[in-house]
């Protein structure tokens, strides 16, 4: 087992591109070594030693044995755990945008809120955040025809718009409400929502959303498909976006 | 001033007969010269490959329709990056990259020529402005026609004085290199939500054919003396049972004679228009028709087009295409209506060796290079990004060259495709000496460039010179195509105007290129029929003013100017 400890040193004003701060990046390597990995901070590069206090314990082989903690809010560092296969990484606060990006496994816990994409086109793993998400929580880059095709995001407070937007799979999770339009353009995966929200899925194909709190405006293209069951609770079902021929399966109450 | 000595290169010069000798090439001031004095900077290519620096003949590098595939493709973007060094900005995208890249690129591959294939007058100046600024390669942009209300309207009036006239002015206006027909008469007629289904069928509201526009066109081309043939983009593309239409537009010109040592007829990305079968269903590969065309008649020459998979954006002055493009395919869908002159679309697609029509496609454009036995009558172009972006010529010169490596893509194409395809029973293996000509001199020949130093290495031409770390003694192509493939992409040296641009791969310098277009002197009546007409038309129809139509000589700051002058032949 491997822990890494980062410690920003200074609240950063200029956003750094992180994509670095990986478990798999990290495994088997020592504090120098680490150290010396770049980062950009705006287009300056930096060595990682010059933006965070580092401490190594343990060693690994692989991903699967780091965990990594970052003490403190890092709001303006993007893209922490890009693309890690496993492993943990552990943040004391805030992140700014597409933390956990096309993620294939592992586990990443926010403390915090997290900016906008967070698990932006993730196949697997698992992302929590303990406080808000702002928009496209596992949506896609712009113009990418998937979003999230795989792994599980759990967010405990609220998201903003555009939930899953262009998902292709996987399983997101709003315990607060979620803004306008969550899962717009869904071609699969499913999103639950126990909070309100407003115009849920419009130009879905696929894909499942429900919805446990409030809707404060459905869209005027899904089809009414009787009550349906789940978990004990009763829904109605509807299936559409019919204007584009679509399957997908919306339950509110 | 600067000169250069390549010592011990193995050449291969089609246009001068050169086929793999031994021998040293002397630089001075940008040009190949006899011989130079001692102390000049020397290259020992120890035996390696050199080409005459690559010439491409049609691609999509610059204008507006590029610039609507960049932005309705922010993804594209993602892929390709390449951090600024000291000597070269940014790269970034595939199918659309930047326009940094897009010099870089050829470069990079030892292509030091590139023309930019279809330009409406409307939109030369943006044209122009991103052709400034791709750095490195010479350039130059075909003119559209084929739709133009001053074309059909002068054609249906049997006035083929006026017509030349509006050529050359068109010409003039977009800085223009040759005539380009795209889908004649269809882009106008998606004006109006339609098209035209062959061609015999009117345009609505012109009552002129497009067998009209393409003979009239044609007829004035070799009036005028232009360097370039009529480049023709067929009616009907991508609609299975086309290649009808494709052969019956070969024979419009088949009696059309130039002066000039060249084609009358250049039809391009044919592999698109050489669709047999009646639908999508019984669809198949009719390319042997289409080469056996070629193989019995010297007058045209046609570029492949060929189909790479993966990503592609495509994007043609052909409209309605592209609307079913993009319908069919629920895919992402760009229209632009360029007023008087033509229309456009882009759409993005994906090119799956799944699915059988994209399959046969595939081999379509090799069938069409490998069926038609005079290598000098098909040229190698991906129709970038149509087929696929220009950094995977590399990919389709090794298909070409070797049987084995095209059987390694076969088994990664769906079943579906094997009996609708001639690419199995094909044996034949090209060499290195074809592959120059379907490079280069080939594409400097139909473009008629070869009297301006491009597309060879004779005494007087361009010292446009690529290195490539291949020795041909001692590479089989035909086995060794993945060395092959990598070599062709990252060249050894490329040495444009007598400047090393590239070594090993990398870009060593970036000179600014030069933009070639022609000014044809019409000394008769039909220029003030025709000026009466276009003055009319802009009065009444277009949304700019006359005065600031034309590209000024401000937008091309690199020009060479070729003169020509109109006569009846």
């Amino acid at each position: 087992m491997q822990t890494v400890t980062l410690v920003p040193k200074e609240q950063f004003k200029i956003s750094i591109e992180a994509e670095l701060i990986t478990p798999d990046n990290f495994a088997g390597k020592s504090n120098t070594e680490i150290g010396v990995l770049i980062a950009y901070e705006g287009n300056t590069p930096r060595p990682l030693s010059e933006l965070f206090d580092i401490k190594v314990d343990g060693s690994a082989e692989g991903a699967d044995d780091v965990k990594i903690e970052i003490k403190g809010s890092v709001p303006r560092v993007k893209r922490i755990g890009e693309g890690m296969t496993g492993g943990r990484i552990l943040i004391d606060g805030d992140v700014d945008m597409r933390c956990g990006a096309k993620m294939k496994g592992g586990i990443i816990t926010i403390n915090g809120n997290a900016d906008s994409w967070v698990g932006q086109e993730m196949t697997g793993g698992e992302i929590n955040v303990q406080g808000d998400a702002a928009y496209y929580v596992g949506a896609g880059y712009r113009g990418e025809s998937c979003g999230m095709r795989g792994g599980k995001i759990t967010v405990f407070g609220n998201a903003n718009d555009f939930v899953g937007e262009h998902m292709c799979g996987g399983e997101i999770i709003i315990k607060g409400n979620a803004g306008i339009l969550p899962g717009v353009s869904n071609k699969g995966g499913k999103i639950v929502i126990y909070g309100n929200t407003d115009m849920p899925g419009s130009e879905m194909t696929k894909g499942t959303i429900i919805v446990k709190g409030k809707v404060a405006d459905l869209m005027p293209v899904y089809q009414r498909e009787g009550i349906e069951s789940i978990d004990g609770e009763e829904f109605i079902k509807y299936v559409g976006d019919v204007i584009v021929g679509g399957k997908g399966e919306l339950f509110v109450r | 001033m600067s000169e250069l000595l390549i010592k011990n290169a193995t050449v291969y010069d089609p246009i001068n007969g050169i086929n793999g000798d031994k021998m040293d090439i002397a630089v001075k001031d940008g040009k190949i010269v006899d011989s130079i004095g001692g102390g000049a900077q020397t290259i020992d290519a120890e035996g390696r490959l050199v080409y005459p620096g690559g010439v491409d003949a049609h691609t999509h590098i610059a204008g507006s329709k590029v610039n609507i595939g960049r932005i309705m493709r922010p993804e594209d973007s993602r892929s390709g990056i390449k951090p600024r060094t000291k000597i070269t900005r940014p790269y970034t995208g595939y199918t659309v990259p930047n326009v940094y890249a897009m010099g870089y690129r050829y470069a990079e591959m030892g292509y030091t020529t590139a023309f930019e294939a279809a330009v409406p007058i409307l939109k030369a100046r943006h044209t122009h402005e991103e052709l400034e600024e791709i750095p490195i390669i010479d350039k130059g942009g075909l003119t559209l026609f084929g739709s133009n209300w001053m074309v059909m309207d002068a054609i249906r009036e049997g006035d083929q004085e006026r017509l030349a006239a509006y050529v050359a002015w068109g010409l003039l206006a977009s800085r223009g290199w040759g005539i380009k027909i795209v889908n004649p008469g269809g882009g106008e007629a998606w004006g109006f939500g339609k098209n035209v289904s062959g061609l015999d069928d009117p345009v609505p509201n012109f009552e002129v054919t497009p067998r009209q526009i393409i003979r009239n066109l044609a007829e004035v081309n070799e009036k005028m003396n232009l360097p370039h043939s009529i480049h023709l983009h067929c009616n009907n593309l991508g609609v299975p049972g086309n290649y009808k239409t494709t052969l019956d537009s070969f024979d419009i010109c088949k009696d059309i004679k130039s002066k000039r040592d060249r084609q009358s007829l250049h039809v391009t990305h044919v592999m698109f228009n050489s669709l047999g079968g009646n639908h999508w269903g019984d669809f198949e590969s009719k390319t042997d028709v289409i080469s056996d065309y070629l193989n019995k008649n010297d007058f045209l020459t046609v570029d492949m087009g060929q189909m790479i998979f993966g990503n592609a954006t495509t994007m043609t002055a052909d409209g309605p295409v592209q609307y079913r493009n993009s319908t069919t395919f629920k895919a992402r869908w760009g229209n632009g209506d360029v007023e008087l002159e033509d229309t456009s679309g882009v759409t993005p697609l994906y090119y799956s060796p799944q699915v059988y029509f994209y399959g046969v496609m595939w081999a379509m454009g090799l069938e069409l290079a490998l069926l038609t036995k005079d290598p000098w009558k098909v040229l190698l172009t991906t129709d970038h990004p149509n087929g696929g972006p220009y950094v995977n010529y590399p990919e389709a010169m090794t298909l070409l060259m070797s049987k084995k490596k095209r059987e390694e893509e076969i088994a990664k194409i769906t079943e579906k495709a094997y009996d609708r395809w001639h690419i199995s029973g094909i044996e034949r293996e090209l060499d290195w000496y074809d592959i120059a000509i379907k490079t280069r001199a080939a594409h400097a020949k139909v473009l008629g460039l070869v009297e301006q130093g491009k597309g060879h290495l004779g005494i007087g031409a361009d010292a446009d010179i690529a290195i490539y770390d291949i020795k041909p003694d001692e590479t089989d192509a035909t086995v060794e195509y993945d060395r092959v493939k990598a070599a062709f992409r990252k060249a050894a040296y490329t040495i444009k105007g007598g400047q090393i641009v590239v070594k090993d791969g990398e870009i060593t310098a970036t000179p600014m290129g030069r933009t070639y277009w022609v000014r044809t002197k019409v000394d008769n009546d039909g220029y003030n029929r025709m000026m009466d007409d276009l003055k009319f038309k802009f009065k009444n129809y277009y949304s700019v003013n006359m005065a600031n139509y034309m590209v000024q000589d401000e937008y091309v700051q690199h020009p060479v100017v070729v003169e020509t002058e109109y006569a009846e032949v």
